[in-house]
């Protein structure tokens, strides 16, 4: 038995890749389909755009790159279906230079599924350096900040961008972010001085960083990761690539934790001999 | 020269610094107007530090190609890969999507760089898996509350583990609410504390290894 | 005898049912908005019992009181109260309880600043109205925002305590700070590369010298470096920055003098990789497989590398220590590496080994600021509930004190 044990504690980690491959890849043949329960920091986000009144400035911004699309991009396309399922005027942009082809995609994608017109419902700024002080110059003058859009289309007289001089005349923000140029510096650049409303969707990592900033209401709601985004489409009941990823991520996690349990046994069969594992 | 490389950064880090404390009390509008001209200044010197970062690359790689060290093959990767997504990307005018049809800079991004990134993050799931394996286990006290959490929030977050635990759903909201928030706050009142006195310090020029240098400062 | 105070009571109680005719609004000013950018009044008036959401308040403006007004805006007269938390006590425009209504320039009423503009209300119940005098008030930019000089007080107390513990700091060095286990580890991590011929490698992470971490991780690498010329033991620097690899080049070398060792010193220990991510994390992979660092340091600012880093040189058998303030990769760093120097500890460790003046100063004012935030947690809770329980308002003059007011 305790050679059985030392043998298990000292398992190659090629063993472990392969169960946690087969762990992710069978789901998605076979699929088991389970409820998705909503947590409120999701619905908060989902009640304040059904609550926005048609027309309404809506500002996304896709603050990742290519690495964290399988969690954010499903936020991002389900956020897009809801906002122009009521019809809300969307302004999209990107402060990651290599976001901002996968931005354009989305915004593609969704306008084309739900009729919606570039520069009439929506308008994808792009990217324009300076983070922090991009936020500023959108916040003075959103036409000096992005003269044109992402097609080089000029954005004064754009019939999407009609009222709107600066972040003072958006209604609702979400900051898609993955890391660094994100969720806090929109807030702290952003909301704090030209108040608007505003939310972030995270990757899962990061999301618990994220809490304190939703318990003091200086975001009024936090969707975290693929299972934030699957309780989106959950609520905007149009399930999508979250809800489908969800039966892989469940299994990934039981795998973990059966190895977590075993591992423990095997710790515990073997401690206080000499020489057994730290 | 010293002025140059010296006192001068510092007096302009001293005069910016303290100049825009003071605007963020400051409502009148020249003080709007000073940050909005200011913020286009950042914006512009931006731009110019990605073309400081592309010619290191670009200096870095020369020189390993020249001087044929081992490896320099990938550095000769490296510089076919960079020279050509720029002409790509100059030939169809930055553009991924042209005439409905996606344009060669939209097919490398497409089918090089998110693939590529996409395939170095997920590495992170099997890593975290056999990270696991090796660390978690209850050799402490602190480690086995650490163990027991952790199985509580990763069957909570998943409905496979709300539908088979179902309580396990509201003690992870509340650790993720409660406890989580209270740490959380906690990192970042002491971090928020050290860049404050970081920021003090360059703005007084007390702190001066920005500039470069060793211990001549 | 008790029938008078009945009626009373029944008057006050009922009082809308018996409110009569709507009146004036009592009191009724306008004025310059305080602590603004200019372009916007304020109207103040007194609050009544007969403030009802029947009757409604409609506020008229016009260029002048000989101009035609227009109606720009209305709601009902049971709202718009100046609440406890609106305003800061040193800084208000109304006293509690009172009406309180901003009214900004906009597209229907533009407002500029220096121009005199004639104000009145209208109060309608009905068929029945009021309306109040005409007041004038002239919208003009403020200089100064004094509804955060509590916060420029913070600011300006803080400095002094961070500059007044560099100063003690600098005329005695030796403040007691407490021991960091990573630290033990340091000198045992060289010493095994030293005995089994492999090298050190040091990561400063992808912050930039702008950010404490990295100054931290820098600091921490001219010791180290000062430990390997000892051992005469190779030590290896991949970076991300190049201004980052400019400052630890300089660092290293100065360590390698100090130690007595300047020939030992390469040039080629810092080198630069690439500024992306995870080129940058696939390079030092390569560089730990094929290599095998016996002892690897993590040092700085990390995002999602940190675990393909350390995840692969823990599978090398090196001996790892870690010290950030990333604190969404500090799970990673715990599960794989020997040590980890948690948040401020790395800060702690750079002042603990370099014993500078100024880093040991200014953690001291560090912790000065968060005692003082603690104090004001621990009082500002009892406080606020003392206020609650009590239904009192008095405790908001000392809560205000620590409020963020705009």
């Amino acid at each position: 038995m305790k050679a059985f044990a030392r043998r298990m504690v000292g398992i190659d980690r090629r063993v472990i890749f392969l169960l946690i491959a087969a762990a992710i890849l069978l789901p998605m043949l076979k699929p088991f389909g389970l409820p998705i329960k909503v947590s409120p920091e999701v619905k908060a986000v989902y009640d304040y755009i059904e609550a926005l009144p048609e027309r309404s400035v809506f500002l996304l911004s896709f603050d990742f790159d290519p690495s964290s699309k399988p969690e954010l991009e499903p936020q991002a396309v389900a956020l897009l279906r809801h906002a122009f399922r009521k019809n809300l005027r969307v302004i999209g942009m990107t402060h990651w230079l290599t976001g901002t082809g996968l931005a354009d995609g989305v915004f593609s994608q969704v306008a084309a599924e739900t009729g919606r017109e570039r520069g009439k419902d929506y308008v994808f700024l792009g990217w324009s350096p300076g983070g922090s002080a991009l936020i500023i110059s959108m916040g003075q003058d959103l036409y000096q900040a992005f003269p044109s859009d992402y097609t080089k289309t000029p954005t004064r007289g754009m019939p999407v961008l009609e009222g709107v001089r600066n972040l003072r005349d958006v209604n609702y923000m979400v900051s898609l972010a993955a890391g660094g140029a994100g969720i806090e510096m929109w807030y702290v650049f952003g909301k704090d001085k030209y108040r608007f409303e505003m939310a972030g969707g995270s990757t899962g990592v990061i999301a618990p960083g994220l809490y304190p900033f939703l318990r003091s209401g200086q975001i009024n709601g936090l969707i975290g990761g693929l299972q934030g985004a699957a309780e989106y489409e959950t609520l905007i009941k149009r399930k999508g690539t979250a809800t489908a990823g969800m039966d892989a991520q469940s299994a990934a996690h039981f795998v973990i934790i059966v190895l977590v349990i075993l591992c423990n046994v095997f710790y515990f069969i073997l401690r206080g001999e000499k020489g057994s594992p730290r | 020269m010293i002025f140059l490389k010296r006192q001068l950064p510092l007096a302009i880090t001293f005069v910016m610094g303290v100049g825009f404390i003071l605007q963020y009390y400051i409502p009148h509008p020249v003080s709007e107007d000073a940050i909005t001209t200011v913020s286009k200044w950042m914006q512009i010197i931006s731009g110019f530090a990605l073309f400081l970062g592309l010619a290191s690359l670009f200096h870095v790689h020369a020189v390993k190609i020249k001087r044929q060290v081992p490896g320099w093959g990938y550095s000769l990767a490296l510089y076919v890969g960079m020279v050509g997504t720029m002409v790509a990307g100059f030939w169809n005018h930055g553009e991924t999507m042209a005439d409905g049809g996606q344009t060669a800079f939209g097919w490398l991004y497409d089918y090089t760089m998110v693939p590529l990134q996409g395939t170095m993050f997920s590495i992170l799931a099997f890593f975290i898996a056999s990270a696991a394996y090796r660390a978690f286990r209850a050799r402490s006290r602190e480690a086995s509350v650490l163990l027991v959490s952790a199985v509580v929030v990763m069957m909570g977050r998943v409905p496979l583990g709300q539908f088979l635990v179902p309580w396990t759903w509201d003690v992870t909201q509340w650790l993720l609410n409660v406890l989580n928030s209270a740490v959380r706050r906690a990192i970042l009142i002491g971090v928020s504390m050290g860049a404050v006195a970081l920021s003090l310090k360059i703005i007084l020029g007390i702190e001066r290894s920005y500039l470069g240098g060793g211990k001549d400062q | 005898m008790i029938f008078a105070p009945l009626v009373f009571a029944l008057l006050f109680i009922g009082g809308p049912a018996f409110a009569g005719p709507p009146t004036p609004p009592e009191g009724f000013r306008a004025l310059d908005t305080p602590n603004d950018a200019g372009k916007s009044l304020s109207l103040v008036w007194k609050a009544s019992p007969s403030d009802t959401k029947e009757r409604s308040i409609q506020v008229w403006a016009a260029a002048s009181p000989q101009a035609a007004f227009k109606k720009v805006a209305e709601f009902p007269s049971n709202t718009r109260y100046v609440k406890p938390g609106d305003f800061p006590w040193w800084a208000q425009p109304a006293a509690r309880g009172d009406h309180y209504l901003k009214l900004p320039s906009s597209q229907a009423f533009p407002i500029a600043d220096g121009t005199p503009y004639a104000v009145k209300l209208l109060v309608r119940e009905g068929d029945q109205e009021a309306w109040s005098d005409v007041v004038q008030a002239t919208a003009a930019p403020n200089y100064f925002n004094w509804a955060q000089v509590n916060n420029l007080v913070f600011v300006l107390a803080f400095t002094g305590v961070l500059l007044g513990s560099i100063a003690a700091a600098r005329r005695n060095p030796h403040i007691r700070l407490r021991r960091i286990a990573g630290l033990d580890a340091v000198e045992e991590a060289i010493g095994r590369s030293t005995e089994m011929g492999r090298p050190i490698l040091y990561l400063t992470g992808s912050g930039g010298m702008d950010e404490v971490s990295t100054i931290a991780a820098t600091v921490i690498l001219g010791e180290v470096a000062k430990k390997v010329a000892r051992y005469d033991t190779t030590l290896k620097v991949p970076h991300r920055d190049p201004i980052v690899m400019a400052v630890c080049q300089e660092i290293v070398k100065e360590s390698y003098i100090e130690a007595g060792r300047p020939d030992a010193f390469k040039e080629d220990s810092n080198f630069f990789i690439t500024g992306d991510q995870f080129s940058y994390t696939a390079a030092v992979d390569g560089i730990m497989l094929r290599e095998k660092p016996a002892a690897n340091f993590f040092m700085g600012s990390y995002f999602a590398e940190s675990l393909l880093l350390t995840e692969t040189g823990a599978s090398t058998g090196a001996i790892q220590i870690a010290g950030t303030d990333s604190d969404h990769q500090l799970p990673f760093f715990v599960t794989t590496c020997d040590y980890t120097l948690i948040g401020e500890e790395l800060y702690a460790a750079s002042a603990y080994l370099s014993r500078e003046p100024v880093l040991v100063g200014t953690l001291r004012g560090q912790d000065f600021g968060k005692a003082f935030i603690m104090g004001v947690l621990v009082l500002g809770t009892a406080l606020a509930t003392v206020g609650a329980i009590a239904d009192t308002e008095v405790v908001s003059y000392v809560l205000d004190l620590f409020k963020d007011f705009k």
